[in-house]
């Protein structure tokens, strides 16, 4: 039976180069509407905590006791050109949202990017190789998973100061594990497969062999899932800021404007409730994307597409 | 009881797909008389298991049954209810298929499963009767001491063994029909020669009816008083299955017929020439040590080499056999140099491979390739073909444009169309496949090649195309070939000399004529005696055949590790560990009494 199907199913027609695993995830998660919303609702709040700091004349930090405390845009007695109103130090709060969400994603992103870096590699190279390697590196991974990380962001945070590489250094350290087993698990199965003995057989070093063939098996479906990881890491951040262990003042960022506005919630809700829309909007449409993306990746695994 | 228990009648069975429909079986008729054995045979894809699976109504889109009637003790299947179709199959009629392992849950034991079954198939039946019937049935299979097994899980048995599971357990409702879907094609040549000995005997106890499935004609043979022959979804001649191999009607017979490798008639065995060796394996071990159940730090040694010794001349074909487990895997890994040796010596081209630096041990590993069993798996899924040809030169620092023409150059030589080079590999047929990585090895320039099973995933036709590249690559560049395989009609059609393994030891080692006519060792005998072959046998199974199956690698018998399944082992055989011992010619074999076994053979070819 299994004979005659196979018979019919053979497709003539040409496979182009182009058919790869990757594009035709791209190609479904595309085809998603909770991915469009997603891509432009996020591609919109990119492209304003970009752009918009740069051109408009209103400076996130100048403290104007004489417009203070102004309300956001419908409510009574808002004033132009302050949409969201302003703090209790007379700041515009739309930009210093924005300029928050610009140190969020900066951090996230960037976090994310190390994290898969190192835990990726560490875990190609572990569950390739096998053996000595494989243990240390699996070791050192436990170690690090078993260490929490607000205890590690104080410790390390607190010690130091807490600029912008040692927050992305603190959030890379503790997120990097989880990105090395799951790099080992698949390198473990792909190390017995075929094409790796064929390749050996032709002289290829493991290097060669780790990069040109089993990592464009492996990583692909990892950064589809680590588009989710930016959310958490983005969170994280704003809890560091919270805490009072993030960027530091003057400098606004999502969790230290929230932390500042706490005592003004009952008078003055717009100030903490702004960045935690702005933060609400921008990892919903992470997550939509996110998902999208994974639902795409389990469809062509499953052999739907 | 007379009169046929099935009668088929203008059966037809249609697919379809997008749109199309195409006729899978067409207008099959035959009838099966009680306690027949019939054979069915055709080539992959002519619809033989779609038949098996029309007879019973196991067929689902997009396949569909759209005429005929099956007539199964005087009831029509085909018009039958839900509940009368639920009396039939599996009660009535048995089904054994082609893949024991993934037919049971691996989670219970097998008795378990086969009491649940019966009892299912037939409600009136207790649980300690149905325990006592299939415990019978387990020793009628000749399962080994059957109370205990019976609670083993699926993963404890070997192949053969499973396949005996399923055969009790089609057989436990006692069905007057059984219908046998290539059952022995997973198996090893002596184990499923074996299993066919005890469908014979079986049927012949039981009086059951057996419609038996293969694509080899040979096979179908050593069981089947009568044949059909099927190609493309019609039956195209039927009779009984002497005249059938021996004068076949139409010409689709005589094709299958033509393209069964002769053994011992006419045969033109290619005659061992003096060469200068390629590569000299001297005594060469290698033991796993394999974590033991149940124990904190307890290893068990797992001697798959023992001690082996061979040589390979130029543009030689030198040819390793031997059943699963004897070995050659592992012995394909260390000629490879995958692995290494836990001592002896590989050396090729008079150099100890163990000696090299790794840097000219990169250099010399385009001298000699290996081309791997799977055709599927061995290929990079998102690689376009030329690029995978050009790859191995990449690797050797060939430059881009040099590394395309040798590759086009060696796609043009192995018979690959230009059309493929920007294409993956998805949908490219297995022997396309093999073509690619011949390919492969080809551009390095090698001189030796290892074909580990290369071969055994190919249809007989791209088998004999694929040979017949090989013979013309060896005449233009003189490689030397290493045939790895359980196939012994290859072997004999291809190899100058033969070495046969058991237990992770060379047992004989002689040229080809002598390996096939005249072989000293037991072993080679019973593996011979159990190859499907429409000649007569010149080692009859009543004489030859095995019993039982390999002991574990981890415990070996003292002394020859094949007494312990040898018909002539004696006393002496129990202390002393026979050498390969040289007869003549360069011949060998490790027996201490092949010299009985000689006097022996010239008994059986009196007979």
């Amino acid at each position: 039976m299994t004979d005659i199907v196979r018979e019919n199913a053979v497709p003539p027609a040409a496979v182009k180069r182009g058919a790869t695993p990757t594009q035709r995830m791209l190609q479904i998660a595309f085809a998603r509407s909770d991915f469009r919303i997603g891509l432009i609702g996020f591609g919109l709040l990119v492209g304003l905590a970009i752009l918009l700091p740069l051109v408009s004349s209103i400076d996130p930090v100048k403290i104007a006791y004489s417009s203070k405390l102004l309300p956001p845009f419908p409510a009574e007695g808002w004033k132009w050109p302050y949409l969201l109103g302003t703090d209790q130090l007379g700041r515009d709060v739309l930009m210093r949202c924005l300029v928050g969400l610009r140190y969020s994603l900066l951090i996230g992103v960037t976090t994310v990017v190390l994290m898969f870096i190192v835990g990726c590699s560490l875990g190609l190279y572990a569950g390739f190789r096998g053996g000595w390697a494989d243990a240390v590196i699996m070791r050192l991974t436990d170690a690090q998973l078993s260490i929490p990380m607000i205890i590690l962001a104080i410790t390390i945070l607190g010690v130091s100061r807490p600029t912008v590489p040692a927050i992305i250094l603190v959030l890379g350290l503790s997120g990097w594990p989880l990105y090395a087993r799951v790099a080992r698990s698949v390198a473990l199965g792909e190390r017995n497969r075929g094409y790796v003995l064929g390749e050996r057989v032709l002289g290829a070093s493991d290097l060669r062999i780790m990069l040109l063939f089993v990592a464009p098996v492996v990583l692909p479906p990892i950064a589809f899932v680590a588009v989710l990881d930016i959310a958490r890491m983005m969170i994280f951040e704003s809890i560091l800021g919270f805490l009072g262990l993030g960027v530091q003042p003057p400098t606004p960022t999502f969790g230290n404007v929230i932390a500042d506005a706490r005592k003004y919630l009952l008078n003055a809700w717009w100030i903490a409730t702004m960045p935690g829309l702005f933060m609400l909007v921008s990892l919903t449409c992470l997550n939509l994307m996110g998902s999208a993306l994974e639902r795409a990746r389990n469809a062509v695994l499953r052999g739907e597409a | 009881m007379s009169g046929p228990i099935l009668a088929v009648s203008n059966l037809g069975v249609e697919l379809q797909r997008a749109g199309k429909t195409r006729r899978v079986v067409d207008d099959v008729g035959f009838a099966l008389a009680p306690g027949e054995v019939l054979g069915l045979v055709g080539e992959a894809g002519s619809g033989k298991s779609v038949l098996a699976r029309a007879l019973v109504r196991a067929i689902s889109s997009p396949l569909e049954i759209v005429s005929g009637k099956v007539v199964f003790e005087g009831k029509d299947i085909l018009s039958a209810d839900r509940r009368e179709l639920m009396a039939i199959r599996g009660n009535r009629i048995g089904f054994i298929g082609a893949n024991p392992m993934g037919s049971l849950d691996p989670r219970l034991s097998i008795g378990s499963q086969i009491v649940e079954k019966l009892r299912s198939v037939k409600p009136g039946i207790g649980r300690a009767e149905a325990r006592e019937k299939v415990l019978e049935l387990f020793g009628r299979v000749r399962i080994p001491s059957p109370d205990a097994r019976f609670h083993e899980a699926p993963f404890q048995f070997s192949g053969g063994m499973m396949q005996r599971v399923m055969i009790v357990d089609a057989l436990v409702s006692d069905p007057s029909l059984v219908i046998a879907d290539n059952i022995t094609q997973p198996l090893d040549v002596t184990v499923a020669a074996q299993i066919i000995r005890l469908i014979d005997d079986l049927r012949q106890s039981l009086g059951t009816a057996f419609l038996f499935i293969s694509s080899s004609l040979p096979v179908v043979a050593q069981i089947a008083e009568r044949t059909l022959v099927m190609q493309r979804g019609r039956i195209v001649e039927e009779g009984r299955t002497e005249d059938i191999a021996a004068n076949p009607g139409q010409a689709y017979t005589r094709t299958l017929i033509s393209r069964i490798p002769p053994i011992w008639n006419n045969v033109s065995a290619p005659v061992a020439t003096e060469a200068e060796a390629v590569l000299k394996i001297d005594n060469v071990t290698r033991t796993y040590r394999v974590r033991r159940r149940n124990t904190f730090n307890g290893f068990n040694a797992v001697k798959a080499i023992r001690g082996v010794s061979f040589t390979v001349k130029a543009r030689e074909n030198f040819g390793i056999v031997g059943e699963s487990g004897c070995g050659k895997s592992t012995l394909t890994r260390l000629l490879a140099w995958l692995e290494q040796p836990d001592s002896g010596c590989i050396a090729f081209l008079g150099k100890d491979l163990s000696q090299l630096s790794s840097r000219s041990l990169t250099e010399f590993r385009k001298s000699f390739q290996l081309l791997l069993q799977d055709p599927y798996g061995s290929l990079p899924a998102n690689m376009p073909v030329q690029r995978m040809i050009e790859e191995p030169l990449l690797i050797h620092g060939v430059g881009k444009a040099e590394a395309a023409r040798l590759a086009q150059e060696a796609m043009a030589e192995v018979g690959l169309s230009m059309e493929f080079a920007e294409r993956l590999p998805v949908g490219l047929s297995a022997g396309q496949r093999q073509r690619i990585n011949i390919a492969r090895a080809l551009v390095l320039k090698p001189q030796l090649l290892i074909l580990d099973e290369t071969l055994s995933a190919l249809d007989q036709v791209e088998q004999a195309e694929l040979l017949d590249l090989f013979t013309r690559l060896q005449a233009t560049h003189g490689f030397s070939y290493v045939f790895i395989s359980h196939d012994l009609a290859l072997v004999r059609r291809m190899c100058h000399r033969i070495a046969v393994m058991y237990l992770g030891r060379i047992v004989e080692l002689a040229d080809n004529a002598t390996l096939f006519e005249h072989p000293h060792h037991p072993y080679t005998r019973a593996l011979l005696s159990a190859m499907p072959t429409l000649e007569d046998n010149r080692f009859p199974r009543s004489r030859y055949l095995l019993d039982g199956e390999p002991p574990s690698p981890i415990e070996l018998p003292s002394g020859c590790s094949f007494r312990s399944r040898c018909p002539r082992a004696q006393g002496d055989c129990q202390r002393i560990d026979p050498p390969l011992l040289v007869i003549d010619g360069g011949n060998a074999a490790a027996c201490l009494h092949m010299h009985e076994a000689l006097t022996e053979k010239e008994t059986a070819d009196v007979e």
